[in-house]
């Protein structure tokens, strides 16, 4: 058990019946950072997340919350907890306040305390005294994130958070949660199956596809592709064919293709190494008009991965 | 009381307390045919005799009332998927199914000891010259009677719907189990002393006034202090026990 981490799990299984949901699934989740657990749906992002809050038992495996094992230590572990499973659910026919009273009454004395302040972080002040059969998708989300933090939470996890939420609604929750994390040091654990989501929100994520986990790490090195990731740039060149005709006997070259805007060159090393292309490419008389990294998005990563599992598991169906 | 049990029973309190739909039926189940049972003497120049109004009250249309609140009580949190909210803060399944059941008390009490103060009420203010009232020692033994015969229909139902985790389902079943089934199986005379665990039965032993099996009071057994003391016990003991492990259990 690593006591920086705020989740740790390892070969953490659940099954129901037949079927295996989460398969050995080994987490680590850092804290103090917005973290991504990545997904399509029926992944097990959702099983993961309820395992976690002992909401179903583990068939397999061990697991740790903000450093504490899990269920052994269950209470205690989730004393700092905040959680939203699914979509945040309420009792209708009473108001926002109420609802979070409930909630409150079941948490520590002070708890009550933290009602006021908490309505007040997600904007909900003038309206908390309204039943809450009268609030859009939008407002339960923020009182589910109220509900949360009534715990004063040092883990939030927050399961597809911007389900139901207009654009500007869910550009609103992005910034309330880097909020949480920048100004508040609470780590968020972030579930979504939307890759752009993930992306903007969060500083590390793992991939998880029908209940194993990919891969996992910051959000920067996963697009990549971990530490041996590729190098690419995109060289725009006055003459093509003269240019491939240099990067195809250049050492610094790995590979070079024709693409749309030029070529396309994988380096044989660090990002650095682009100058020396440029520089050969000009002393062979070859005219070099733009020089551009290939940006690799966690979205291209996230399909390159579920499609190489495809490929190698056809027969499997996705549940 | 710890101070924690307190503030979760107040809690759960106030949850069953606003859901107005139940709030009035139990109010209309239970005041509604004392109110009838009063007028219904008014106009024909009779006194109402407690001993009637409590059959009315304690025996048929009190626990109609206390199911109505123990089923709330019993599944408001999963019918409204709020239980996942309870749980994720680490607090015992056990103690959130315990703080339901005097919560549930306390409403149904609030409700059906508010009928029985009109019933009394009534039949003091409404005795026709020279007829005996009810003496004060009837008054509260009827009070105890209408506060058993309520609250242990109401436990049961808390048990109950924990366990079937349904609101309608256990609504249904458990309003025929007391105005259908029990009456038909009580009836069932080669059933001998087995019938004797039925609820409803083992309940009118307690009572401080005497009802005679009729069309009014339906069929009452006789038995023991103590074969009622233990029949009531046991279903208590049994859906308590049961709503209990099934909210532990439970995927939420």
């Amino acid at each position: 058990m690593d006591s920086d981490l705020a989740v740790e799990t390892h070969g953490l299984t659940k099954r129901f019946g037949a079927r295996t949901a989460l398969d050995g699934v080994d987490l680590r989740v850092p804290r103090g950072c917005a973290f991504g657990f990545l997904g399509p749906n029926g992944a097990g992002k959702t099983t993961m997340i309820r395992t976690l809050l002992g909401l179903t038992h583990a068939s397999a495996g061990s697991m740790w919350v903000l450093g504490h094992p899990v269920p052994a230590e269950r209470a205690v572990a989730l004393q700092r907890v905040g959680a939203i499973v699914e979509e945040p659910r309420f009792h209708p026919h009473l108001s926002g306040r109420e609802n979070l009273h409930v909630v409150a009454a079941v948490r520590c004395p002070e708890t009550e305390e933290r009602i006021a302040p908490a309505l007040a972080r997600v904007g909900l002040s003038e309206r908390a005294d309204e039943k809450v059969k009268s609030y859009s998708m939008g407002m339960r989300q923020r009182l589910g994130v109220a509900r949360c933090l009534l715990a004063d939470p040092l883990l939030l996890i927050l399961d597809e958070p911007t389900n139901g939420l207009d654009p500007a609604g869910i550009q609103e929750f992005r910034v309330m949660i880097r909020a949480l994390v920048e100004q508040e040091g609470r780590t968020v654990f972030l579930s979504s199956h939307l890759l752009d989501e993930v992306e903007k929100t969060c500083d590390a994520a793992a991939i998880v596809d029908r209940g194993k986990i990919v891969t996992q790490g910051p959000i920067a090195e996963i697009s990549r592709g971990g530490d041996g990731a590729r190098n690419e740039l995109i060289v725009g060149v006055d003459d093509v064919d003269s240019a491939l005709r240099v990067l195809a006997v250049s050492e610094l070259v790995h590979e070079s293709t024709r693409s749309d805007d030029g070529v396309r060159v994988v380096l044989s090393g660090a990002p650095e190494t682009a100058a020396g292309v440029n520089a050969e490419l000009v002393r062979a008389g070859v005219g070099v008009v733009r020089l551009e990294p290939v940006r690799h998005s966690l979205e291209q990563r996230f399909l390159e991965i579920t499609a190489r599992l495809d490929e190698k598991a056809p027969e499997e169906v996705r549940t | 009381m710890t101070e924690l049990a307190l503030r979760m029973t107040g809690a759960d309190f106030l949850k069953i307390r606003k859901k107005r739909s139940i709030l009035i039926w139990a109010l209309v189940l239970a005041f509604a045919p004392v109110i009838i049972f009063l007028v219904a003497n008014g106009l024909l120049n009779e006194s109402p005799s407690l001993s009637d109004g409590l059959n009315v009250l304690a025996r048929l249309f009190g626990p109609l009332a206390a199911i109505l609140v123990g089923v709330e009580a019993g599944t408001t949190d999963s019918s409204n998927g709020v239980l996942r909210d309870l749980i994720v803060t680490g607090r015992s399944r056990l103690a959130l199914f315990a703080s339901r059941v005097p919560a549930a008390l306390a409403l149904c009490w609030l409700v059906n000891l508010g009928a029985y103060a009109l019933l009394a009420v009534g039949t003091i203010a409404l005795a026709r010259d020279g007829t005996p009232t009810p003496s004060a020692e009837l008054i509260v033994n009827a009070l105890l009677f209408t506060a058993l015969t309520t609250g242990a229909v109401c436990v049961v139902a808390v048990g109950f719907a924990s366990l079937v985790d349904s609101k309608p389902g256990a609504i249904i079943a458990l309003i025929a189990w007391q105005i259908v089934a029990s009456p038909l199986i009580v009836a069932i005379e080669p059933l001998g002393r087995a019938r004797d665990g039925v609820l409803s039965q083992a309940l009118t032993h307690f009572s401080p006034v005497g009802f005679e099996s009729g069309r009014h009071a339906g069929r009452i057994l006789t038995m023991s202090t103590g074969t009622a003391v233990l029949v009531v016990l046991a279903w208590l003991v049994v859906f308590l026990a049961l709503g209990a492990w099934r909210t532990r259990t439970m995927d939420a």
